[in-house]
């Protein structure tokens, strides 16, 4: 009798599960869920950062260099951990005009940082020009920067009270094409990069970047936007004549510019 | 403190451990009442299931235990136990362990129908939701199935070459 109960309670027990399994039974393969797309979202607004200098007027955006950096850095000795530096004057200026290379009796820079456009959605349109004074290079160690580096970038002491913008202290960069980052937001860019260096004259090469946009947000102190650009890139220091084994020959540098509506 | 998603997980949890053993406890009485040998390995299926279903209390215990890691505040497992009625439930086949409770092996079998019933009801509720908690019911199921076969298979093992081992020794 007991047995029979059990066998019963197996019977009872295997036709619930049966039908658990029957019921549950779609007669359809699972169907996976689709694979997570590793295409990279690429979202741009379509804001539009034109220069001026008008203080007040909040359409017009200008440089704040006090804020903004150029920045460099490449290994010590060719093989150690890197040696940064960064330049204390530069300019968002064209100076291909060759009138302007000259000495400027001033203390602060001597040109207005126009020279540039930034069209978020149009890159066609973007374009800036700028510059770097060599002699301004900093490193944090005085006896060098005033010392050594000036003799193997090729150029003369600082004057005080003298922008130094000749041939042989600036180093320049001028857009030729600005295009959107297929892997990204940011965006591609192609400019030619003017140096004398150690050389007889100037040489202009043709580099590439990658430029990145800090879209314009409203400062928390609620008083006026900035915007941000960052554009990274690589330069052969060896093509512009400097010889020195104290540094590798690939120079890496970030410029970081910041730009306000004051 | 029934909070959805959370509970159902736990409902899983209970399935997975419990609800298989009822067939298993079927299944087990049917093969040794249809053997012949005594002392045979099958013969020491019936003596091994309260000792696995305890043994289950102890792993589902484990779990809990693990869930709750690292804080066994009183907050945190209040917060943390959904079916605290069906967890106290579930704990309490530890006590299977002890004599006075393992000698009657049906009680294992009402403990457990507890969870089973969990199925039960899923199974019917499946007529006004659709079938998609049976099918995740059905999974869990199996592989209750599976470690409570796989429970007892271990127990009955050991005991039977305990036994062997001291009969040895005997003669």
């Amino acid at each position: 009798m007991k047995r029979f109960n059990n066998k019963l309670l197996m019977i009872i027990l295997l036709i619930i599960s049966g039908y658990g399994i029957i019921s549950s039974c779609t007669h359809k393969d699972q169907v996976l869920p689709a694979a997570v797309s590793t295409a990279v979202k690429i979202t741009r607004g379509n804001h539009i950062h034109l220069p001026g200098l008008t203080a007040g007027d909040t359409t017009q955006w200008k440089f704040d260099k006090v804020h903004s950096a150029v920045n460099w850095s490449t290994p010590f000795l060719e093989v150690g951990a890197d040696l940064t530096g960064k330049f204390n004057q530069f300019g968002v200026a064209d100076l291909s005009n060759n009138t302007k290379l000259q000495n400027y009796v001033t203390a602060a820079q001597p040109l207005p940082d126009t020279s540039w456009a930034f069209y978020e959605n149009q890159p066609d349109k973007t374009h800036f020009a700028g510059y770097v004074q060599i002699n301004q290079v900093n490193t944090g160690e005085p006896a060098r920067d005033g010392g050594c580096l000036i003799t193997t970038l090729a150029t003369t002491k600082i004057v005080p009270g003298t922008q130094n913008l000749t041939v042989t202290n600036v180093a320049q960069i001028k857009t030729t094409s600005v295009t959107f980052d297929p892997a990204g937001n940011d965006y591609i860019v192609v400019f030619n990069f003017t140096w004398q260096g150690g050389l007889a004259a100037p040489i202009t090469e043709s580099i590439t970047g990658k430029l990145t946009y800090v879209p314009e947000a409203v400062v928390p102190a609620g008083t006026y936007s900035d915007f941000g650009l960052t554009l990274a890139f690589q330069i052969n220091k060896a093509d512009f004549g400097i010889v020195s084994t104290e540094t590798a020959d690939k120079i890496d540098i970030v410029i970081n510019a910041n730009f306000n509506n004051k | 403190m029934n909070d959805g998603f959370l509970a159902y997980l736990q409902q899983l949890e209970l399935i997975a451990f419990f609800s298989g053993y009822p067939l298993v406890y079927a299944i087990s009485y049917v093969i040794a009442g249809n053997t012949k040998i005594k002392k045979s390995f099958v013969s020491f299926l019936i003596p091994g299931l309260p000792f696995s279903y305890a043994l289950l209390g102890i792993l589902y215990l484990g779990l809990q235990l693990k869930n709750l890691y690292p804080d066994y505040s009183l907050a945190n497992i209040k917060s943390h136990i959904q079916y605290p009625y069906l967890v106290i439930w579930a704990l309490l086949a530890i006590l299977f362990f002890l004599p006075v409770f393992r000698k009657k092996n049906q009680l294992t079998l009402i403990h457990s129908f507890a969870f089973f019933a969990l199925i039960l009801i899923d199974l019917f509720k499946q007529f006004s939701t659709g079938n998609v908690i049976v099918q995740n019911d059905m999974k869990v199921y199996s592989f209750s199935l599976l470690l409570n076969c796989c429970t007892l298979l271990v127990l009955t093992t050991i005991f039977f070459f305990y036994n062997f081992s001291k009969k040895k020794a005997k003669s």
